[in-house]
């Protein structure tokens, strides 16, 4: 008796056992299956081509010869760093991301903190505010020039009005990467404003009026309760407005490529050249090799710099 | 298990559609037809475009008999060439290229040395009809490796009513036989700036782009300078030299004078806002169909004072046939055709290109306008290639970035210094590229 029943209950587990791999193979499956495609296409484009990148920074691929690359260990890094165009698009590039990150992330939360109020207006001002972000960033571009036009654009004329002299914008070495920054973060501003608002709305009414009993002013409000509650928004934000920001491509190559005397030569623009133009493939990978890590140092010592702040 | 079946066979499916993507291999022809194929970076619906594809079917009506299909491939190229470099790119990666691709002046000597196209010498005997400035852009190290679609030349354009209000005697205008010196072209711009308070010339500083080295070069080359060695392997000793020197400063004059200006409003010419323009052949046509109601002149390039060697630039797209090419003999009979005599003459009447041939330009002449026949004399007598070297792209921006920084003329005052920086670049990227 004892024994049947020892026998019929010890192989029931592992068939028990069986029928939950099972189904939970099946769930997986299901799983697979919608993100097959997904992941595909990432091993495709992404993957891939990014290892295969990494390889051909060790290499001195031509682009017209692919089948007579070699091996040529460091020697596309040691190039790189006695070549004056990439020290200068390097610095222009960070230039660019410390000039841009406050002003852009500046507008939007100001922006973000002028909307977060029940006005009928708001809506309008949103789209509006948003509406760069969704356009073609060459349109933008285009439209800037004929705006910046240091003869006959409109800015220059706003300027006369008031009795300024007309300024040279984008054709001065001095002036041109501060106009692309203002362009930039007049264009991607909108999205990060979006974000805020998000954030600023999951804030509870009650802890405002908690605050407002206790006689906290409109900026001690701010200070003491909005910004910390942001926290964990603006730490997004940041990140993603500077990874953003050191892709910098499509302005400079519209508005100036690179000019004028490389002022505005930025190193994804500079990857492009030297790969496509110049057809030096290997050069170019090691340039994207280096930047990559560059900015996943920058990002790693933000997420713990962050971090470490929160532990406070 | 149904579901692992299902999961699979959709992966599969997957990765099969990726393959067959990349892998799109010509199909032998079954009726022993020999079929040449060929890929141009214009589209089918342009002018261009359409003359390509009305003497590809001329060509398989003409050899109909031997058995050979001539066919064409439009692949549009952007701006600088983008697009359609890519797919030469791509094809060159997976091996798929036709047996006729064309490709732009500068680039002979980059696609000869890495064997992406073959040298014509074998299978086109006759030469001597290429105007010579042809020759000297589809040559690399002593062979005819491609054969240019058209001819182009820059000029000045001048508006004649413009002109002849600041007082300038029309008939005193030089011309191909006799230029003027640049003593006498600052004179001429003296004369309109005092009269219009602009600049006098639209000199296309502005741009960024190949038009810079197309139209400033000739000023190096007729002051006796070059930017390489006959041979193409050096620049610093060449370049770097005196008469480069004195073209730049010429060059600078007219910036610092306020002649002309970097920053020139849009189409000054073309609205009659300023007198004068540097601009290319094409021009003519922009006018004819835009502006019609200016009534301008062409006049050739100023020569510098020292040699009074009246130069100009030349070049543009051309054919040639690729090294994977099974059928060289068709490939490059096809690379004739396309720039023979008849090619030329059509292209010539339906957009304003100047043929590559004496014996069309001899036609074309007399249906030219006067303009027109100021570019093909120039051309003729005077058109001279950019330097054939793998390391065109690098070189042509160190010499674009040359005139970027002596126009910043209170910044550069020293323009051999300039000179010295940017020959190194083009330098090392010979010695890299050779």
């Amino acid at each position: 008796m004892n024994k049947t029943i020892l026998k019929e209950t010890r192989p029931a587990l592992p068939i028990e056992r069986k029928t939950v791999n099972k189904i939970r193979w099946r769930e997986n499956a299901v799983a697979y299956m919608f993100l097959g495609p997904a992941l595909l296409i990432l091993l495709m484009f992404l993957v891939i081509p990014s290892i295969m990148a990494v390889y051909y920074a060790f290499t001195d691929y031509y682009l017209l010869t692919p089948d007579l690359r070699k091996f040529i260990g460091f020697d596309n890094f040691i190039k790189l760093f006695q070549d004056p165009i990439f020290l200068k698009s390097l610095g222009n590039t960070i230039k660019f991301v410390v000039l841009l990150i406050p002003l852009q992330i500046g507008a939007a939360l100001g922006l973000a903190l002028l909307l977060n109020k029940k006005r009928k207006a708001n809506a309008f001002f949103k789209v509006a505010y948003f509406s760069p972000v969704v356009m073609s960033l060459v349109v933008i571009s285009v439209l800037w020039m004929y705006l910046l036009n240091p003869n006959e654009g409109m800015i220059n004329n706003i300027l006369a009005h008031f009795g300024l002299s007309p300024q040279p914008f984008l054709t001065s070495p001095k002036q041109a990467i501060f106009t692309i920054v203002v362009v930039s973060a007049w264009q991607g501003a909108g999205l990060q404003m979006l974000i805020f608002l998000a954030g600023l709305q999951n804030i509870p009414e009650d802890v405002y009026e908690a605050a407002q009993l206790d006689g906290m002013n409109k900026w001690q409000r701010f200070i003491y309760i909005t910004l910390p509650l942001l926290k964990p928004t603006s730490v997004f934000i940041f990140i993603t407005t500077l990874i953003s920001a050191f892709k910098l491509l499509v302005q400079p190559m519209v508005m100036t490529q690179g000019g004028p005397v490389n002022s505005t030569m930025t190193v994804v623009y500079y990857i492009y050249q030297t790969g496509f133009t110049d057809r030096m493939v290997g050069y170019a990978s090691s340039i994207a090799l280096l930047f990559g890590t560059i900015i996943g140092l920058v990002t790693l010592a933000q997420r713990k710099l962050v971090k470490e702040d929160e532990d406070h | 298990m149904n579901m692992k079946r299902l999961m699979l066979g959709s992966l599969s499916l997957l990765l099969m559609f990726a393959v067959w993507g990349c892998n799109k291999s010509e199909s032998a022809n079954s009726s022993g037809k020999k079929t040449v194929t060929m890929w141009v970076h214009v589209s089918d619906d342009n002018e261009e475009g359409k003359v390509y594809q009305k003497r590809v079917d001329a060509f398989n009506k003409k050899y109909a008999s031997e058995n050979v299909e001539a066919k064409i491939e439009f692949i549009p190229r952007s701006g600088n060439g983008g697009g359609y470099e890519d797919k030469v790119n791509a094809a060159l990666t997976t091996n798929t290229l036709p047996d006729v691709i064309t490709l732009d002046g500068p680039n002979t000597a980059a696609y000869a040395k890495s064997g992406v196209i073959a040298h014509l010498d074998e299978f086109i005997k006759d030469q001597d009809d290429l105007l010579p400035s042809i020759k000297q852009q589809g040559t690399y190290q002593g062979k005819l490796y491609a054969i240019g679609v058209s001819e182009s030349s820059v000029g000045i354009y001048y508006n004649k009513k413009m002109l002849k209000d600041a007082g300038v005697d029309l008939k005193t205008l030089p011309t191909v036989k006799d230029p003027w010196t640049w003593k006498e072209f600052l004179e001429l711009c003296e004369k309109l700036k005092n009269k219009y308070d602009k600049p006098a010339i639209d000199m296309q500083l502005q741009s960024k782009d190949e038009i810079l080295s197309y139209a400033l070069l000739p000023f190096v080359w007729s002051a006796g300078g070059d930017i390489l060695s006959e041979n193409g392997k050096k620049a610093d000793g060449v370049f770097n030299k005196k008469p480069t020197v004195e073209a730049m400063t010429f060059i600078q004059t007219m910036l610092k004078e306020g002649y002309t200006t970097r920053t020139p409003v849009k189409q000054a010419f073309e609205t009659e806002k300023y007198p004068m323009k540097m601009s290319g052949v094409w021009t003519i046509t922009d006018l004819k169909t835009n502006f019609s109601n200016v009534d301008y002149g062409v006049m050739p390039y100023p020569v510098s004072p020292k040699t009074k060697k009246l130069v100009s630039p030349s070049g543009s797209w051309q054919f040639a046939m690729t090294q994977a090419s099974e059928n060289k003999e068709w490939a490059a009979k096809l690379v004739d055709w396309m720039t023979n005599k008849e090619s030329n003459i059509e292209l010539s009447r339906s957009i304003a290109a100047l043929p590559v041939r004496y014996s069309s330009e001899k036609v074309l002449t007399k249906e030219f306008s006067d303009e027109m026949n100021v570019f093909m004399q120039q051309l003729k007598e005077t058109g001279h290639a950019r330097p054939v070297t793998p390391a065109y792209p690098q070189v042509t921006r160190a010499f674009q970035q040359t005139i970027d920084d002596i126009s910043f003329y209170d910044q550069n005052q020293d323009i051999q210094k300039v000179l010295d920086t940017r020959v190194k670049e083009m330098q090392s990227a010979i010695d890299k590229a050779n």
